[in-house]
């Protein structure tokens, strides 16, 4: 693959690209999902080819092919230019400098998660949905997922950058329907469970069996419960629900890209300006958050990104003070600060973008009980329902499957349908408590969507429970 | 690339089993632009082939894009290997029996031939039309769908599709137009720029309005998105069957305003048509709610055989892909009423709020139809009739019943609302909807304000 991409740089340059990089990638992913103890699907995904991009006067052009021959890879290029010198650009770009690089990565693993035989993954799906077969419940589903991924990558200023990722994951759901509207409860997480860059010990030690019963018997509870209150009350959110509000509030609104205007048509802007750098204050003391492209087990892990910038691990937020953006070398260069580091494409078919890594907030001191112990009158949040936030990322709601109310510093009753809303900086500015290091877990994102045309990105925030004041629940419709 | 030949190949590949080969081809460039010039141009030349093997009532599935012998023999191996791996699934409904496919619309030779120039020119288009920044792109794209089996299916079908959108944004304004067709040259991409532009210079000085329940104008492209969210769980025989659609012990009562009525047609030469689903069913025009009462979903063979209640396909088998949320409907048309402007809406909202557009939906109660989001690019107070001074972006959290329960108007004339925003392998769709009048929008928040 290696000398494939050096062909397609080569043919790039000589046909008047002043910059080019060239990915190679084969991915094999497989999924199995059993629901209501019927296999619903056993795939087995493979997918490869190579995408050029290349600055032709100052414009950019991006094209791939399928093929992983010399062929496809000059036809790639020679695309590439065209569509390129179809679409000039006006002031041209400039690129933040980088030192090339030579670099092999290979994700750290004990069992090949690709390799653990199809008949495995099917009998841990049934097995995690025979334990959570109660009367109340109507639907149960177990999943299950494994991908591999060889990436080569080469530049046209002298990297050379070659991968081989695995990542693996897994989760159970139990759904119930009644009076009570229409309940689920996930573990470890929703939205298909939880995903890390690692071997299939990850998923072995996720124990979905062991933890089946309590998602049922929750599911079925819920129906019963009481809805949660609408009031502004002081909230305590477990450490899933605020990776996606991390994801969400902290993450995109800190893409370079975002903020200069390049997914205004799409996935929004920004409510952060570039000179806010230094002198914006995001939230609350409490607040720390770091961009780590070296997070062991972290989908976001690299040694170098996509276009040739070594992983690196920055504050985003120090304190509660803006302290740096995720970019690109194009980004970069336009603010005057920083090399990039944060550019990842989809697949071979996609052009990189600035996206996540790994995000996360810094771990506090304390457990979630103290926070909780902390609370008069308030509500604990767990696991996430739902989501939205407005295209400059202030507004938000979050619905979570199960929450409590709190009483004195102690969890009461059970709640459903519990909903959140804030205003971003508003929001941060009301944490006053974070859970240390013994509650910090990382989850991982795998269905981050941006772009046009769209490209999904996997990335993972490490958390702690967390507690905020004053915040609205229960909104209704 | 022909697309039928190499299904064929796959399904000899796979000889000695019950196997369907569904393969999607894709070519098409997208010129992605900001500001004053295009920053992401992406183009695209792909094919993908989907085998599912049956292995003594167990099946596989698996995919690839080498088509040539060995990839495929690698692909049928690999399927087969998969089938071997799972357990019998009881009431497998087997292979999909050949069927004759509605001839369709929907391709067509000009649009096939757009290359990398014609589309960074109507890029180039959108971008000069107005001296407002635009932000958005031109695609089109040719896509062909073909499906083989060992139980006699041999079909195939070739579409072409364009697309137009345009944010119209500076600092503190911003505006929505786009425009799609399966005939790039029904689509002026000047014009949605200047639309687009028009409607972002009336948002200059947006102020917050109070969380209430108001009567309310939605533009096509609000309706278009709020209907595709509620079909997510609301429109599929599978939700249906798992209680999670709010048509669960619904069907047959009067649900929604009598004006009310929504069909799934992608048989429509005005939408992006399709002659089959994914297994190679024929497309059926599906009514949903007619005059206001729910009339039924939209089944694939697997959910008919499962509910064992007399359903059948009407046509909407999932790719592989999507096979665990089962059949939905990606051919949404509401019919239209007498309206013969949007500004006869506002007239009968009277005073209310005037959406174009929204963002970031997100379902909190699929049983209750209760979705959340924002308003976008282009939100308004209407006083006495009239669409009045500009809104910042409005958090609303809505129930789709209710919403559609009170309807004073819709516009006579439908707009082709793109449903895709091109994830994955191109499969274009959308909504073919009014704009639309109801007496409930419930607004629980305000947010940022419109443009940069």
């Amino acid at each position: 693959m290696r000398a494939l991409c050096e062909t397609a740089v080569e043919a790039a340059l000589a046909a008047g690209a002043s910059y080019a990089d060239a990915r190679a990638v084969v991915r094999r992913n497989q999924q199995v999902m059993t629901k209501n103890r019927r296999v619903e699907t056993v795939t087995d995904v493979e997918s490869e080819g190579i995408g050029v991009r290349v600055l032709v006067d100052g414009a950019w052009g991006f094209a791939c092919d399928r093929r992983l021959t010399e062929q496809g890879a000059r036809e790639a290029a020679a695309r590439a230019c065209a569509f390129a010198r179809a679409a000039p650009s006006a002031d041209g770009r400039a690129l933040a400098p980088i030192t090339p690089a030579q670099a092999h990565y290979v994700t750290a693993r004990e069992r090949d998660p690709i390799e653990v035989p199809l008949e495995e993954k099917v009998g841990l799906c049934i097995a995690a949905e025979e334990a959570l077969q109660l009367p109340q419940v109507n639907v149960t589903q177990a999943s299950v997922r494994a991908q591999k991924e060889q990436k080569v990558l080469v530049t046209s200023d002298g990297s050379v950058v070659e991968h081989e990722q695995v990542e693996c994951g897994g989760g159970i759901d139990a759904m119930a329907a009644g009076d009570g509207g229409f309940q689920i409860r996930s573990y470890p997480t929703a939205h298909n469970g939880l995903s890390a860059q690692a071997g299939w010990e990850f998923v072995e030690g996720l124990d979905l069996v062991g933890h089946a019963p309590r998602v049922t018997e929750q599911a079925v509870a819920l129906l019963t419960a009481d809805p949660c209150p609408s009031e502004v009350t002081d909230v305590v959110i477990d450490a899933e629900q605020m990776a996606l509000q991390v994801h969400e509030s902290v993450g995109h609104p800190t893409e370079l890209d975002r903020i200069y205007g390049t997914e205004a048509s799409y996935a929004g802007t920004s409510f952060i300006q570039p000179g806010d750098l230094g002198s914006l204050r995001y939230g609350s003391e409490h607040m720390n958050i770091t961009s780590d492209a070296t997070t062991e087990r972290g989908l976001g892990t690299f040694s170098y990104d996509d276009e040739g910038v070594a992983a690196v691990r920055e504050p985003i937020v120090r304190e509660g003070v803006l302290a740096g953006f995720l970019t690109s070398r194009e980004t970069a260069a336009k603010i005057g600060a920083g090399a990039g580091g944060s550019m990842r494409a989809d697949t071979w078919n996609r052009m990189p973008l600035v996206r996540m890594t790994n995000l996360h907030l810094e771990p506090g001191e304390g457990t979630k009980d103290e926070l909780i112990a902390g609370v008069k009158k308030g509500v604990y949040l767990e696991t996430n329902k739902s989501w939205s936030i407005d295209d400059k990322r202030l507004n938000f709601q979050f619905g979570t499957q199960i929450a409590w109310e709190i009483r004195d510093g102690k969890l009461g009753r059970m709640l459903r349908d519990a909903t959140y809303t804030g205003i971003t900086p508003v929001f941060w500015g009301s944490l006053d408590g974070v859970a240390g290091p013994e509650e910090w877990v990382l989850h991982g994102v795998t269905n981050c969507g941006k772009g046009q045309p769209g490209q999904g990105a996997h990335v993972s925030h490490g958390t702690s429970p967390a507690r905020f004041r004053g915040v609205q629940v229960g909104i209704k419709s | 690339m022909s697309a039928l030949p190499v299904a064929q190949d796959a399904i000899d590949a796979a000889a000695g089993d019950e196997a369907e080969a569904v393969v999607l081809t894709e070519r098409s460039g997208l010129a992605r632009f900001a500001g004053r010039e295009v920053h992401q141009p992406t183009l695209i030349d792909n094919v993908v082939v989907t085998l599912r093997v049956v292995r003594d009532g167990k099946v596989g599935i698996a995919a690839t894009n080498r088509v040539e012998p060995d990839g495929l023999r690698e692909l049928a191996r690999r399927a087969g290997q998969a089938a071997d791996s799972s357990v019998a699934t009881p009431g497998f409904p087997g292979l999909a029996p050949p069927a004759d496919p509605p001839d369709v619309q929907g391709w067509d030779e000009e649009t096939a031939a757009l290359g990398p120039d014609e589309q960074a020119h109507r890029a180039a288009a959108a971008i000069a039309a107005t001296t407002t920044g635009v932000y958005g792109f031109f695609t089109s794209g040719e896509t062909e769908l073909a499906i083989a089996s060992t139980a006699g299916v041999r079909t195939s079908q070739s579409m072409t599709d364009a697309t137009t959108i345009v944010v119209a944004a500076d600092r503190g304004c911003s505006g929505y137009a786009e425009a799609s067709s399966w005939r790039a040259r029904s689509l002026d991409p000047a014009a949605v720029a200047r639309e687009a532009a028009e409607k972002a210079s009336r948002t200059n000085g947006a102020a917050a309005a109070d969380p209430a329940r108001y009567r309310a104008v939605l533009e096509p492209y609000a309706i278009g998105t709020l209907l595709e969210y509620f079909g997510f769980d609301t429109f599929g025989a599978q939700a249906l069957l798992e209680e999670r659609s709010y048509f669960s012990g619904r069907i047959g009562q009067r649900a929604f305003d009598e004006k009310v009525t929504i069909v799934d047609d992608a048989l429509d030469p005005r939408g992006l048509p399709k002659a089959f689903d994914f297994e190679g069913m024929p497309k059926q025009r599906v009514p949903l709610v007619e005059d206001g009462v729910i009339r039924g979903v939209v089944w694939d063979r697997a959910t008919a055989a499962r509910a064992s209640n007399g359903a059948h396909s009407t046509g909407h088998a999932p790719p592989a892909s999507l096979l665990a949320h089962g059949p939905f409907p990606a051919a949404l048309q509401m019919t239209g009423g007498d309206a013969e402007s949007i500004e006869e809406l506002a007239e009968l909202v009277g005073d209310g709020i005037y959406v174009t557009r929204l963002h970031y939906l997100s379902v909190v109660d699929p049983r209750e139809g209760v979705i959340t989001g924002m308003t976008r690019d282009g939100t308004f107070r209407i006083r006495g009739g009239k669409v009045a001074e500009p809104l910042v972006n409005l958090r609303f959290t809505v129930s789709v019943p209710e919403l559609l329960a009170d309807v004073p108007g819709l516009t006579r004339d439908l707009t082709l609302v793109n449903g895709s925003d091109f994830y994955g392998e191109r499969y274009p769709f959308g909504a073919l909807v009014p704009a639309l009048a109801t007496a409930s929008f419930n607004v629980t928040g305000s947010g940022s304000r419109p443009g940069l």
